[in-house]
């Protein structure tokens, strides 16, 4: 047989360098024209970062702890859980890790607020248009399998070490889950419904915000719990960046096989995790709640 | 007891034939460090082990840490190329006198050079910067822009040996006094990453690095004076709870092949050749900045390596191993 039916006939090594220098070569000269100005574009929300970290770390714990049980309580109305919250940070803060769990929370705070910013409107354009919906699907497809370490460096060589690039690599990893199940949960709502609300003549604002969005919340909620657990599993990866928190203390633990460590650390993202999922269903299931004593 | 002579004799026939080395050397894991210099020279003693000695190379991927404690314990993988001794010191030694583990060789014939370093760029832009003193005096030129008002330190990634020594050396000048933020890069990639980024675009770095390596070939740095090596407040200085850190600095590295003692034992001949694997940074350095050049992997770089530095590895083998690992890579 000849060779060529033998071995995959693949471009020769030579070759494939040069196509590999020139894209490199390309990214580089890019980064090294538009990096600033890209740079500087981020430079608001660096300062907001910053800003929102050194509140969290600077305000007494308990005034922190008090500002997270209200929030807790004006989601959810829930005693319970207020007790839960306080408890779970107590534990934290008596663990040692108030510092590291603060930055992590302003961070994650951050991500998760950008993403449903980002992600409610791309999904809403996506269930008004099949056509659009193809366009986005593969993108989500690429953004949820592509090895992260393959954008993470060349964000770095981009902004540089720090909260930006751990902000940006965290809010694409975590951006999909909202995007895809708003989509769905609007998609799913009763096409009779639909016509009742045509019939009644509402305009197609109108009938995104009263009909569609509500009947579509039980969805978008759990898209955002998905968005808000993919968020907190990319802290580790992102302090691979240098970005502060909790991620560090795991990456430690991990290379010099200190097992406390990190399943203290562990614990606290998980901890968080639990936190913000349950704050944030409880305030969807509320939302529902007051929309069904409206429109009954 | 003449039958048994025989055999004895046919059986080390047997096994002195050409599969002589087979039966010798067998399986031998090989740990691929996570750095370039010791990825390239895991696969040049792989392809050397391999082709000249016949061996059943496995690499592993491994670090400084992680990989001495597990050729402790577990006796696995069986062969640590640099081995940079100042970050494993306790352990290995302490292993060494066990019987553990042995010391092949000096894998950099120099030693490595470790410290903290500043771009040539910008010291030709404030000549003022060549010592540690006089860059504590600007923090302002290093801007950290997470601390406003502070200048960043780059220091090690979590987990690295010199994390630690940079932590304490960091108190003993008194660089948060001077108003500087050690930064935790989180990894080496971020670490090198924000080198090349600085570079690309003529911006201050301030931070550890090490050379051999190619990002000191490729961004040229120089590593800043004013720091001087005690060695009897030197053993404090790794310690992650050292109570008073006094001014030191890293010494010339020793950096070392380690073997278990399984593999020394079990194969003498390839043991012979681990001993002399001996190369200079000038070597490794323009061997690295190849590898950078052509964006090769390390199976390459180690092939060029074997191709064009003949002269180099052909003393650390037998001129008949040499042949062989000749004709298996031309």
């Amino acid at each position: 047989m000849p060779e060529w039916l033998l071995t995959f006939p693949e471009l020769n090594r030579e070759t494939l360098r040069a196509l590999r220098r020139s894209l490199d070569e390309g990214y580089r000269g890019f980064s090294r024209t538009f990096g600033e100005s890209i740079e500087n574009f981020f430079d608001p929300l660096l300062a907001f970062l910053v800003w929102f970290e050194r509140l969290l770390l600077a305000s007494p714990w308990w005034l922190v702890l008090i500002a997270l049980g209200a929030i807790a309580f004006g989601a959810s109305r829930s005693i319970r859980l207020v007790a839960g919250v306080v408890a779970a940070f107590a534990a934290i803060g008596v663990l040692g890790m108030w510092e590291d769990t603060m930055r992590t929370l302003a961070i994650i705070c951050v991500c998760t607020v950008i993403a449903v910013a980002i992600g409610l409107p791309i999904g809403i354009a996506m269930s008004r248009s099949d056509r659009t919906q193809g366009a986005i699907l593969p993108i989500l497809d690429v953004m949820q399998t592509m090895p992260i370490f393959v954008y993470l460096i060349p964000v770095v060589m981009l902004l540089g070490l720090g909260k930006v690039p751990g902000v940006i690599a965290v809010v694409v990893y975590a951006l999909p889950p909202v995007i895809r199940l708003t989509n769905l949960g609007i998609r799913l709502v009763d096409k009779d419904i639909l016509e009742a609300t045509d019939a009644f003549g509402a305009g197609s604002w109108q009938r995104l915000v009263s009909v569609q969005l509500p009947l579509a919340l039980p969805n978008i909620m759990a898209g955002v719990n998905q968005t808000i657990m993919l968020a907190l599993s990319m802290v580790v990866i992102a302090s691979m960046i240098g970005v502060k928190g909790l991620g560090q203390p795991v990456l430690q633990a991990v290379t010099n096989q200190y097992f406390a460590l990190g399943l203290f650390n562990g614990a606290a993202v998980v901890a968080l995790a639990i936190v913000f999922d349950r704050v944030s269903q409880n305030y969807g299931r509320r939302l529902q709640r007051h929309r069904q004593i409206v429109s009954s | 007891m003449r039958k048994l002579t025989i055999t004895a004799a046919v059986l080390t026939a047997w096994l002195a034939a050409p599969t002589q080395s087979h039966a010798a050397c067998g399986k031998v894991t090989i740990a691929e460090m996570n750095w370039e210099s010791a990825a390239v020279a895991a696969h040049v003693y792989k392809t050397i082990l391999d082709k000249g000695y016949g061996c059943d190379v496995e690499l592993v991927p491994g670090d400084t840490v992680p990989t001495t404690t597990s050729m402790t314990e577990k006796g696995e993988p069986d062969l640590a190329p640099e081995i940079w001794i100042n970050s494993a010191r306790e352990v290995v030694e302490r292993a060494v006198k066990e019987g553990r583990l042995k010391i092949a060789g000096k894998i950099l014939k120099d030693g490595g050079e470790e410290g903290w370093w500043i771009p040539d760029y910008f010291l030709k832009k404030h000549p003022e910067l060549t010592t540690l003193q006089a860059v504590l005096k600007r923090p302002d030129l290093f801007p950290d822009k997470e601390e406003p008002g502070k200048g960043r330190f780059y220091s090690c990634p979590s987990g690295w040996a010199c994390q630690i020594i940079n932590g304490n050396l960091f108190e003993a000048y008194g660089l948060e006094k001077a108003g500087f933020v050690s930064f935790d890069p989180g990894s080496g990639e971020g670490l090198s990453a924000a080198i090349a980024k600085a570079y690309e675009r003529k911006e201050p770095f301030f931070g550890y690095y090490w050379a051999p390596t190619s990002v000191l070939g490729k961004y040229p740095m120089v590593r800043l004076e004013g720091m001087t090596h005690d060695p009897a407040s030197w053993a404090c200085m790794a310690k992650p709870d050292c109570a008073n850190p006094k001014p030191n600095m890293y010494p010339a590295s020793n950096v070392l092949t380690v073997v278990t003692s399984k593999f020394a034992d079990s194969a003498p001949e390839a043991m012979s050749f681990v001993r002399k694997f001996s190369w200079e940074n000038k070597v490794v350095n323009a061997v690295l900045a190849w590898k950078d050049n052509q964006q090769a992997d390390a199976e390459e770089t180690a092939e060029y390596f074997i191709k064009n530095y003949e002269s180099v590895w052909t003393k650390w083998v037998p001129a008949e191993v040499a042949a062989k690992v000749t004709a298996a890579t031309s």
